[in-house]
């Protein structure tokens, strides 16, 4: 459960978030959507406490990560907006790092770390330097590298960019998982039928502010359009910033 | 000692391990040193030990015979035509039997050119040489006339060499020792710089630092890792050390150096603080750039400071009660007593030990500071 309540920051001239609030429910795939520079990555880094709003709170199971970074950090798995990968290490090893620094040890996190693996479907890719990896499988390390310590909460930074179909679906098939073990996912996107695919809830976002919050038909609906790309482009105002 | 800083460090370890360019760098530093300073020493061995003979220009040797002999018995020989002149001539007149036998002083020229440095110590030589000679006749007619040759003796200079085998081993060592502490403090540099602006360059920081760790932990566990490398660039100095001078015929200057298993450990453990206090240094620097290159430039800048104060200290021969406590300081003292028989007290090298840790705790201590900005970690 992330609860986000009227999120302020500003950068120097640029206003990054102006007055964010919405809700992620668990047992719910939450997207965050909005053109670029709309603020997605601003308001995901502060859900985890690297950045700290100027204004405003943010509750994660209801602990502020201002305030308990450590603890919100234990219940969250992170897909960051840049994921870079130590090349000399294994797969393996770096699940392991990871599931380590949640405090695993021993045969517990061993557990961990194979549940992971089976699960990417990525045994053959395990045991190599990641060194020479292509996107679809640094992806699936960073993914497994999220999930490993089965997070109650799951934030996502433009989880599928960069994957082949196969890897898509993997990750589809991995948030329908989790949602359906009542967890909460979070994730930002700027690829409309993505989120249109994917989500129960659309948070659509655009210069700091949300400009809708429902389901994906409820929001055609809400414009009266047919498609929701069509709907999409009539709440943020202009087709500025937009990827198809 | 908590077991996320113990995950931290193993990893980094393991990284830095498989990195051969770190590995390489750790290792050259240690293998360089002891030899760059044996190549230097056996030139300076070989020089010390052989005179060789001089030639010089002789224009009339034909009229004392005697004082050709006696300078060619000190190594002094009449140059011939086709040989290599030194530059020196000298000059015995013609009327040299004659003032000699009626006790007038005989003026020998000694022409060569004094403004030349290098020349210096052969125009010594030959001068030395002359005198000598002066001193055998003018002995040789005080006898004669009933006088003792003494009596031309009022005040005499003797020379008393105070130096043991240990200290003037301990003049080359300190050089040796400053390769020593210079192995520590470049030994783990590419760790460290590979553990911070590495870690931005290859986007890999804003995961680690969403990860549920102390800042602390994380950058002491770094520190560590890369003061790692430092201990393992030392201690292979430290064991080359000897086995190099076993090369070097050192005992021809009477150096005697003993370098045991037991002074090694002891050094080694010495340095430990000083490892950590040089990566947490390079951490602090490195933090600050933004890509590996922009790191090693300023690191570069960053490390003469250490390494001027070890050399100022070594070529100056400065020295202050402080020292034996403050960082860097402290240990080259430690090294320099543990080789030239004057061993630092060991309340002193606790105090030292203890001072190191602490700078190296507060350059920790900045680092995560630095770490709380959102403006250091996403280059803002």
């Amino acid at each position: 459960m992330i609860e986000v309540n009227n999120l302020k920051k500003t950068y120097k001239e640029v206003t990054a978030l102006n007055g964010l609030t919405f809700n992620a429910n668990d047992g719910e795939i939450t997207g965050l959507l909005g053109p670029n520079g709309a603020g997605k990555t601003t308001c995901l880094r502060s859900l985890y406490g690297l950045i700290k709003p100027d204004s405003g709170s943010v509750e994660i199971d209801g602990l502020s990560p201002a305030v308990k970074p450590l603890e919100v950090r234990r219940n969250i798995g992170i897909f960051p907006d840049k994921f870079g990968l130590y090349e000399r290490l294994t797969a393996r090893e770096h699940i392991r790092f990871i599931a380590e620094l949640h405090g695993f040890r021993g045969d517990a996190m061993k557990e961990q770390v194979e549940r992971v693996i089976a699960e990417l479907n990525m045994s053959d890719i395990a045991d190599r330097r990641t060194q020479g990896f292509s996107q679809g499988q640094r992806m699936k390390v960073a993914l497994a590298q999220a999930i490993v310590h089965q997070p109650k909460n799951l934030i996502l930074d433009e989880p599928s960019r960069g994957l082949d179909v196969m890897s898509t679906r993997i990750l589809r098939e991995l948030m329908y998982g989790l949602r359906e073990q009542g967890r909460c996912i979070l994730f930002s996107s700027h690829v409309m039928q993505e989120v249109a695919a994917l989500c129960d809830r659309v948070v659509i976002m655009v210069k700091g502010q949300v400009v809708a919050n429902d389901s994906p038909a409820a929001l055609c609906e809400l414009t009266g359009k047919e498609s929701f790309e069509d709907a999409f482009v009539q709440l943020i105002g202009t087709d500025e910033g937009i990827m198809a | 000692m908590s077991g996320t800083l113990l995950t931290i460090w193993f990893k980094e370890l393991k990284d830095a391990i498989r990195d051969r360019r770190s590995l390489m760098a750790a290792m050259s530093y240690a293998l360089f040193g002891p030899m760059l300073m044996a190549v230097a020493f056996f030139a300076v061995v070989q020089e010390a030990t052989s005179e060789k003979d001089l030639t010089v220009q002789l224009e009339g040797q034909e009229y004392a015979p005697e004082l050709v002999l006696f300078l060619q018995q000190k190594g002094i020989l009449a140059s011939k035509e086709s040989e290599q002149e030194s530059g020196i001539k000298l000059v015995i007149p013609e009327d040299y039997q004659e003032r000699l036998a009626t006790a007038k002083a005989v003026s020998i020229i000694v022409r060569a050119d004094y403004s030349e440095r290098k020349n210096s110590s052969n125009r010594q030589r030959v001068e030395r040489a002359l005198t000598e000679y002066n001193q055998v006749v003018a002995s040789a007619r005080l006898m004669m006339r009933g006088i003792s040759p003494e009596v031309m003796y009022a005040v005499v200079s003797e020379r008393q060499d105070t130096a043991t085998k240990e200290s003037r081993a301990a003049l080359i060592m300190g050089t040796v020792m400053v390769f020593v502490l210079m192995s520590v403090f470049f030994a783990g540099m590419n760790v460290a710089i590979d553990t911070s602006a590495g870690e931005r360059e290859r986007n890999s920081l804003e995961f680690l630092l969403a990860q549920p760790v102390r800042l602390i932990d994380l950058v002491t566990g770094k520190a560590l890792a890369a003061g790692t490398f430092a201990m393992l660039g030392s201690v292979l100095t430290l064991i080359m050390i000897p086995i190099v001078f076993l090369f070097v015929p050192l005992e021809k200057l009477g150096i005697d150096i003993s370098f045991g298993i037991g002074k090694q450990a002891m050094l080694a453990l010495v340095l430990i603080p000083l490892a950590l206090l040089a990566s947490a240094l390079q951490l602090f620097v490195s933090f600050m750039a933004k890509s590996f290159k922009e790191a090693q430039t300023y690191i570069t800048f960053v490390m003469f400071a250490p390494m001027t104060i070890v050399m100022v200290l070594e070529f100056t021969r400065f020295s202050h009660v402080a020292l034996e406590y403050l960082p860097v300081t402290s240990q080259h003292q430690v090294l320099l007593g543990s080789i030239n028989g004057e061993p630092v007290s060991f309340i002193a090298m606790v105090i030292g030990a203890l001072s190191t840790f602490a700078v190296a705790g507060i350059l920790l201590f900045g680092v995560q500071w630095k770490l709380r900005s959102e403006k250091a970690v996403f280059g803002l």
